[in-house]
């Protein structure tokens, strides 16, 4: 299995610790990944979808063709990336005029992409290509006796047919699957399934109202559930969960639920150093990461072995 | 009450080749489960369909909530007519930047100089977990040179050069 390893902007910038626990957790369980070098921005919803189509597939077509010349699929952690990537490709499929009018311009760049390279979100690969066996038997330390809940990517959900590889869209279940699979409880709770409000312009433009909503569903967790951790799959709902839980301590109440990429969480049941893989948070998460040193492999997983 | 006299019958054409906002039918699905329908002013993205359908193009130009949305799409999925309300909230913005080049995201001319919309190649924290300083475009002159001659050849950037102005 081998893939384009496609960053992004923010994790390299500001999450390498979860780039990182890509990088070793992924080979770990057969996964190959390649570098893609003079990639560019995927580009974000909020900068040539806002307000130029075809720029929007021009510079997602220059990084698929990136991958293509490589004859390698994108694997692509950030939702937004993922979306707009997916998105792109898709109006290409569907647009012969707009697809006409992005290969003159990728031209210009001696680029082409003639769309046999195609993108798949991490969770999509760990699910559908590696599988929970193979996930399982990858571990050296279980998160047994931890109880965790899942924040689903919303980019990665919706629209289902353009983006979507869970079913039922609106009543996912892979990410949680992947996390029990690490030997954690998944506690559900009523607003599971509701985007983090983290992405575009909802935080930036009403950030008050931005934190209510994110405050419902720390509230929904607290309330309903015993999680330990939040794990999530998206950069930005990584960082958002976890910053936004800092400007809502300020107020009242206490928000401190460490939170987690999945690959982090793979990669510190792996055995990988949490000072290589999980040491960038606002929300303290030594917590988590000692409770995991201090486990070894759990009774089943041992048995398992004998 | 509302003004019709001045409307523009063909808005919804100059916002969106696509005929597919004809077909709603004002159920607010879009609005249930939208995290930016709690913003003070809310996106309330069936009134921006009933904006464009009618000509409101006055209205349309101030209305600063189509950039609230938080692109997760749900509505997308959700909705019953097949409106395709995140394409349209979309179209809104790319409308709005053609009318009025005030409304262009500020972080375009960064991704013509640089490629990214962060400083990807990352500092003292990469060195901290193990990784190499990251190869961005700017470590491929030649290439970055393509990727802007490219993004010269589109549209939005060609009518707005002048903010698209870097040393070589």
């Amino acid at each position: 299995m081998r893939y384009g390893l496609f960053l992004g902007c923010n994790m390299p910038a500001y999450r390498p610790d979860v780039e990182k626990a890509i990088r070793v957790s992924m080979p770990a369980l057969g996964v190959e990944m390649v570098d893609l070098e003079g990639y560019v921005c995927c580009p974000a919803f909020g900068t040539f979808a806002s307000c130029d189509e075809i720029g929007h597939m021009a510079v997602s077509g220059w990084n698929l063709s990136i991958a293509e010349g490589k004859e390698l699929d994108l694997m692509v952690e950030c939702g937004s990336c993922y979306s707009s990537l997916k998105t792109a490709q898709e109006h290409m499929v569907q647009d012969a005029e707009a697809k006409a009018e992005v290969d003159r311009i990728l031209a210009i760049a001696e680029k082409k992409y003639e769309g046999r390279a195609t993108v798949r979100h991490v969770l999509d690969v760990l699910y559908h290509e590696v599988g929970l066996d193979t996930i399982r038997s990858s571990l050296k330390k279980t998160l047994e006796g931890l109880h965790a809940v899942v924040q689903y990517p919303c980019h990665t959900l919706f629209p289902s047919e353009v983006v979507g590889f869970d079913a039922p869209p609106a009543r996912p279940h892979i990410l949680g699957d992947l996390v029990e699979a690490l030997g954690a409880t998944v506690d559900h709770y009523s607003s599971e399934y509701l985007c983090c409000g983290g992405a575009g312009g909802f935080h930036r433009g009403a950030a008050h109202q931005a934190r209510d909503f994110a405050r419902r569903k720390f509230d929904a967790i607290a309330r309903e559930t015993k999680a330990d951790l939040i794990v999530v799959s998206c950069i930005t709902c990584l960082m958002f969960m976890d910053r936004v839980q800092l400007e809502l301590s300020s107020g009242d109440g206490e928000y401190s639920i460490p939170v987690f990429d999945y690959n982090q969480i793979l990669a510190l049941c792996q055995g990988f150093d949490p000072q290589h893989v999980a040491c960038i948070s606002d929300v303290p998460r030594d917590s988590v990461c000692e409770r995991i040193g201090s486990l070894g492999r759990g009774s089943q997983l041992s048995h398992r072995e004998e | 009450m509302l003004k019709l006299a001045g409307a523009n019958k063909g808005l919804w054409r100059d916002v969106w080749k696509s005929g597919d906002l004809l077909y709603c039918f004002n159920c607010s699905t879009c609005i249930s489960g939208c995290p930016a329908s709690e913003a003070d002013p809310p996106l309330l993205i069936r009134n921006l369909v009933r904006m464009v359908v009618l000509g409101l193009e006055d209205d349309l130009l101030e209305e600063d909530t189509p950039w609230l949305c938080v692109t997760c799409s749900r509505c997308e999925e959700m909705c019953p007519q097949d409106v395709k309300p995140f394409e349209l909230v979309l179209a809104i913005r790319r409308w709005q930047c053609r009318e009025d080049e005030t409304r262009l995201p500020p972080v375009l001319p960064e991704l013509y100089e640089r490629g990214y919309t962060q400083a990807v190649e990352g500092g003292e924290m990469r060195k901290a977990v193990g990784l190499e300083k990251l190869a961005n475009l700017s470590e491929f002159p030649d290439l970055l040179k393509k990727f802007r001659a490219m993004l010269m050849e589109i549209e939005i950037v060609k009518q707005n050069d002048y903010m698209f102005q870097v040393a070589e």
